[in-house]
């Protein structure tokens, strides 16, 4: 038996801000060609307001997973936050979470960096600690208020979201966890330098060696591991950089359209780094029925891609309705300007 | 340092999750939280924290000078509210609405922002705003 089995999802949520922005006003202000959100397949991104961050956003995620869980908050005995854009670069953003979600104090708390996967490496880490005993119940959660030079071709993508999973003991849970594998390699694709406001990347480096050669590897190792082929699966999540990536890389494993685009949220929002994958699971869980299978692929620059594979339980149905879903807050949304999201995201520079 | 450190950590679950005292003779929410009950005189309080209930904008209003530490929260917009289940009235900072939006009765939630940060390197500070709740107001979309 796999330490994985006893271990599953006991609660889930996610957070958009309302406010998004067109990628038209980035292309009009940049002079960038008018067809490159088109290229990239996505339409607008979310852009959290003056008042949010990777914590309030995370919080909010946090909350939704909770009230789908239904359990007392001090029994969980770990909080994980993945995040490349912590409010600050020394203090915990866990614990301002656990201590405003009821938590504290009896538990671990902690932050995680690895660009986009240090959320998934977070809910590795937690199925250990589940199945361990070590710990009932644990929080995950995978927040960025992704930044972006202006007028880079990141910026067309790099966006505002949170999600948070509740893993604990599987004869509770809505979905199992049935395998996981991971594979990392020191890749120079996407890096940001310490005391620098924005990342860069390696240009050509980000897709064939890091995000395709990854993201591969890792499903192919969780399929080798598992036996299970790419038809069993009902549903396939990847880290989704743009709209374009995921399609790719599901064609290439075999996967077909219709079972990526329920967990596609790209398009819609942008990316939005350490929520990209697990916003997508995310919809899927949201909509997803008992019995039925998830593969679940994050990817995070530097390199690494983590792999499950996840099986929904009878008890979904009724933690579906518990808190709001992903669709609600993708129907909540107000247009802004280039302005309005400079102000919002600090790009504007002024003394304080 | 502009903002007292000690007072913020001391407050910290007023800020977080508007903590109050629950009458357990009247049943009353004493916010902020007090030891003796304002509206009976009981002494027998329970911990309670409202961030669990949802409340309805009473009255509001919008100030545009802003104090320092709120410059780029210009205009705040600050509402008298009840909370649905206790009927307790707080005063709280609204969120994700824009002036045009708000009416007396919208139904809004309590969310965790950024209220204030002290200048570029000192703390920032967290509490309980409210906003509408999902799927309440509208879209801007063409
Ligand atoms: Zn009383």
């Amino acid at each position: 038996m796999r330490p994985e089995t006893s271990v599953g999802i006991i609660g889930w949520g996610s957070y958009i801000p309302r406010w998004r922005l067109p990628l038209s006003e980035i292309a009009k202000l940049w002079g960038f060609a008018p067809e490159t959100p088109r290229g990239l397949n996505v339409v607008e991104k979310a852009v959290a307001g003056r008042d949010e961050d990777a914590v309030t956003m995370g919080w909010e995620a946090a909350r939704n997973a909770l009230l789908r869980a239904g359990i007392d908050p001090k029994e969980i005995g770990a909080v994980w936050f993945g995040t490349e854009s912590k409010p600050y670069a020394v203090k915990p953003s866990a614990t301002i979470i656990a201590e405003a979600l009821g938590i504290t104090p009896d538990t671990m708390a902690t932050d995680l960096e690895f660009a986009c996967r240090a959320g998934s490496e977070a809910l590795r880490i937690s199925i250990g600690a589940v199945a361990s005993g070590l710990v009932k119940y644990a929080l995950v959660i995978g927040s960025d208020t992704a930044q972006a030079n202006p007028g880079d071709i990141l910026e067309f993508t790099a966006s505002s979201a949170a999600t948070a999973l509740i893993t604990g003991p599987a004869r509770e849970a809505a979905a199992v966890f049935e395998a996981s594998y991971t594979y990392v390699t020191d890749t120079p694709d996407f890096w940001r330098r310490a005391h620098q406001p924005y990342p860069l990347h390696g240009e050509g480096f980000t897709g064939e060696p890091a995000y395709f050669h990854h993201i591969v590897s890792a499903v192919k190792g969780l399929l080798e591991q598992t036996g299970l082929k790419v038809d069993d699966f009902d549903y396939a999540v990847f880290h989704q950089p743009n709209g374009k990536y995921p399609l790719a890389v599901a064609k290439r494993l075999g996967f077909p359209k219709e079972k990526v685009l329920p967990g596609l949220v790209t398009p819609y929002i942008g990316n939005s780094y350490n929520s990209s994958a697990l916003i997508g699971l995310s919809r899927v869980l949201d909509i997803a029925k008992p019995g039925q299978r998830i593969l679940l692929a994050p990817f995070g620059s530097g390199a690494g891609s983590d792999a499950y594979s996840i099986v929904v339980t009878d008890k979904i149905i009724e933690k579906q309705d518990k808190a709001p879903r992903v669709d609600d807050y993708l129907n909540r949304k107000y247009l802004i300007d280039y302005a309005t999201y400079a102000k919002f995201r600090g790009i504007i520079t002024r003394i304080r | 340092m502009r903002f007292s450190i000690p007072r913020y950590w001391r407050e910290r679950h007023s800020h977080y999750r508007l903590y109050a005292k629950k009458c357990s003779k009247c049943g009353r929410v004493n916010y902020p939280p007090s030891n003796i009950c304002r509206y009976c005189g009981s002494t027998e309080l329970e911990d309670y924290y409202l961030d669990r209930e949802k409340a309805k904008i009473i009255s509001w209003t919008i100030i545009y000078p802003a104090p320092e530490g709120f410059e780029e929260q210009r205009p705040r917009i600050i509402a008298l509210l009840e909370t649905l289940e206790t009927k307790t009235r707080i005063i709280a900072p609204l969120t994700d609405i824009l002036p045009e939006e708000i009416k007396e009765g919208l139904i809004v939630e309590p969310v965790l922002r950024r209220i204030k940060e002290d200048r570029e390197a000192g703390l920032i500070h967290y509490a309980i705003a409210y906003r509408p709740v999902i799927g309440s107001i509208g879209t801007n979309k063409q």
